[in-house]
């Protein structure tokens, strides 16, 4: 079993940040998560030629809302997502550039679909038209931790900073690290969560792998971020504590024939959740789900969109649907793994 | 409270410079540098046109035709290497699958073949799906974990160029922290139009290969591999009787928030990283016997790196040479840190500081040791093996015998 010693007091979260079909903020999201009217759009008909499919692009994100056009330009639309809501998380968590340590202030984030849409561009270029079709000012952009990167050069963060790449947990991946680089002192505040983007290629990219039919769906896109700190430090800067976040466990595989004992050191001697959020592909794995309790089930799924770094957003929505002093469970998967579970608790912990 | 000892307890590549590790370690001592004619695609409209490509490689000589068709080119090399490291440690059957994880850095993945899927978009085909399969980084971890029943911890950072330098630091973490018994480390990448045209397009690429720390250097000779590392408990490694070829110490991450691709020029952010891996590590800089450096051969980054390391030594920068094996790999970008970290360990076990190829003449700005007149014998017991990324991602690890 992988267990972070962790339990409330030790990881807390001051701040989030949204940006998804929803909308931008939190507002919107928390509106989406009370309706459960999913923001889901039809695909226009030009992205595949054909009707029928539905998509959360954040469409009511605009770059010009935060900075001028011609910095926008620099960006990929991950990176937009990104270095935006992490000033907004920021925000949110009472931290500005005055009142942060840089050194002591990381950021690692999921990113499935990033760099994806800068690669496609600049290989789209060269294949046109050759070495004369080379956009030089596209390459940077073209790594998963764009995103990330560009964050902590906006904002200033010279904290550890890393990207994660991991099927649907691609943003719980970022989470677990992060726990263990606070826990062990080697920052003071992280910023985690995970980001995505989507764009027409990628749609055809999913309908050629079957991906369309198998994720009917829909994918989105978007971010969800949370700022981290040890509580001491949140205490100590007398910042808002909106939750803990407890015990995490992770597995790669569920091997089969000894799916029992995976699940076992996932779920093994959890305390009974009031909330469990499912991210990912969790809901399909069965011998998961059968032993959940018969409680709440949130999942953004039909909501904003399914995407690799979705477990962002879903913490995120967690969170805002979590009420203090209850926990919650947060899980999530991918087709061949791997496996994250989370315990969280509503506001502010009791203090031991 | 005292950290675990992350023992190293398998080695495994397979690269241009060397198909396994006894090839790898003739390459390192006998200064064979992989760097050639590359023709994985056209290079033709580039002004370099050369590179460490993997040469003479036919995925069946590996794979069963179903099990290549479903891995990308960066994914085979990632099998083959993890599957020499698994094999060497003789790590099989000491602990439950669900103790044992895979942590790697991944970098273009399976751009190489996605690039089809694009061409027969754009020309109007259907693309074929395969060539898609493993285009996100990730796959190589899940096919490596798959194919090896490795069901513990399971992750794939993707930092660029420090990805898999980072990939090994947090293994070690998994470990010390109790967290899994046994983690396989490393990266994988392969060439690909994607980063060749990228790097070329930026204009840090040498059209001779890359001569690091030398005047006249033009950037960097891009390569392809991958490289893998078994950590486990010093004392279960004792215990069950295992080699130890040596010990991730420490490392530090760090974030420069300065550019996308220019280096903070002062290298005050990478001699933050060095210092921090070696207080990670509790080990004096007055111990280490030498630094395997990033030295991509780009003008700004081997400057920069010499800045950093003279802040970090002192007095005593002169005496700690800085070397880069990247001449002899070529840069293999997400594996780039695993490559060097594989480098470092073997230098370290032969008693060897390897040599810096391809020397063109003294560059005033980098005014510290480099062997580029050839390898030296060293007893140096501890190496620093620095990786630094697009973004402004900077690791670097401390490695001990």
């Amino acid at each position: 079993m992988i267990t972070m010693a962790s339990e409330y007091d030790t990881i807390v979260v001051t701040g989030m940040a949204a940006i998804s079909a929803a909308g931008v903020g939190l507002n919107p999201l928390r509106e989406a998560l009370a309706d459960g009217v999913s923001r889901l759009t039809p695909v226009p008909e030009e992205v595949l030629g054909e009707t029928g499919h539905f998509w959360g692009k954040a469409t009511s994100f605009r770059a010009a809302d935060f900075m001028p056009p011609l910095k926008a330009r620099k960006f990929d639309r991950a990176s937009l997502f990104a270095v935006v809501a992490t000033g907004m998380a920021l925000k949110d968590a009472g931290l500005d550039q005055a009142g942060l340590d840089p050194v002591r202030t990381g950021i690692m984030l999921g990113c499935g679909f990033g760099g994806i849409a800068n690669s496609e561009e600049f290989l789209r270029g060269y294949f046109a038209r050759g070495s004369d079709g080379l956009v030089p000012m596209l390459f940077p952009n073209t790594v998963p931790n764009a995103p990330a990167s560009n964050a902590s050069i906006e904002h200033g963060l010279k904290g550890p900073n890393v990207t994660f790449v991991q099927r649907f947990c691609s943003a719980e991946s970022a989470l677990f690290m992060a726990m263990h680089i606070l826990e062990e002192g080697r920052a003071d505040v992280m910023v985690v969560g995970g980001v995505d983007e989507l764009n027409p290629m990628q749609m055809r990219g999913f309908r050629s792998m079957g991906q369309l039919s198998r994720y009917a769906g829909g994918f989105g896109e978007g971010t969800g971020l949370l700022v981290l700190e040890r509580a001491d430090h949140a205490r100590s800067r007398g910042a808002r504590i909106i939750a803990g976040i407890g015990e995490a466990r992770t597995v790669g595989l569920l091997v089969p024939g000894t799916e029992e004992e995976g699940v076992a050191r996932l779920l093994d001697g959890q305390a009974a959740p009031e909330l469990v959020s499912l991210s990912g592909t969790a809901s399909d794995v069965a011998p998961l789900v059968e032993r959940l309790p018969d409680v709440p089930r949130l999942e953004t799924v039909q909501l904003t969109g399914r995407s690799l770094a979705m477990g962002g957003l879903a913490l995120v929505a967690h969170l805002l649907t979590l009420h203090a002093g209850s926990s919650g469970l947060h899980l999530a998967a991918s087709p061949e793994g791997p496996y994250y579970a989370f315990r969280l608790q509503g506001g502010e912990p009791v203090q031991p | 409270m005292v950290r675990k000892r992350i023992a190293i307890t398998g080695l495994g590549v397979f690269s241009a410079a060397g198909k396994n590790v006894p090839a790898y370690r003739g390459a390192l001592l006998n200064g064979r540098s992989a760097v050639g004619p590359v023709d994985l695609f056209d290079v033709s409209p580039f002004s370099s046109r050369i590179g460490a490509q993997v040469r003479d490689f036919d995925p069946r000589d590996h794979f069963d035709r179903r099990t290549a068709d479903r891995l990308s080119r960066a994914d085979q090399f990632g099998v083959i290497a993890a599957g020499e490291a698994l094999t060497d440690s003789g790590i099989a059957g000491h602990y439950s699958s669900y103790d044992m994880g895979v942590s790697m850095g991944a970098g273009a993945g399976g751009m190489f073949q996605a690039e089809f899927w694009l061409q027969d978009i754009l020309a109007g085909r259907r693309g074929h799906p395969n060539a898609l399969r493993g285009l996100l980084p990730d796959r190589t971890s899940t096919s490596i974990a798959t194919i090896y029943n490795l069901a513990g911890y399971q992750g794939s950072i993707t930092t660029a160029c420090s990805s898999s330098a980072t990939a090994i630091g947090w293994g070690a973490d998994l470990i010390a922290t109790g967290r899994q018994k046994a983690v396989l480390c490393g990266g994988s990448d392969s060439l690909c139009v994607l980063t060749y045209a990228g790097f070329n397009s930026l204009r840090v690429v040498d059209p001779e290969p890359c001569a690091p720390f030398s005047l006249g250097r033009q950037g960097i000779s891009l390569g392809e591999g991958a490289a893998f590392l078994v950590l486990e408990g010093e004392d279960d490694a004792l215990r069950r009787g295992a080699r130890i070829y040596g010990y991730v110490l420490g490392y530090a991450i760090v974030g420069e928030a300065y550019h996308m691709t220019a280096p903070e020029p002062n290298g005050t952010e990478a001699a933050r990283a060095m210092a921090g891996a070696l207080r990670s590590a509790g080990v004096d800089a007055g111990d280490v016997g030498w630094v395997n450096a990033h030295g991509t051969g780009t003008p700004l980054n081997d400057v920069v790196e010499s800045k950093a390391t003279r802040q970090v030594f002192g007095n005593r920068a002169e005496e700690v040479p800085l070397i880069s094996t990247k001449a002899l790999t070529g840069h293999c970008l997400g594996a780039a840190g695993a490559m060097e970290a594989l480098a470092t360990i073997i230098a370290l076990n032969e008693g060897i500081i390897p040599q810096t190829l391809n020397f063109r003449g003294v560059d005033p700005e980098c005014d510290l040791e480099y062997c580029h007149e050839g390898l030296r014998r060293s007893d140096a017991t501890v190496a620093l093996s620095n990786s630094f990324a697009f973004g402004g991602n900077i690791t670097s690890l401390v490695i001990g015998t």
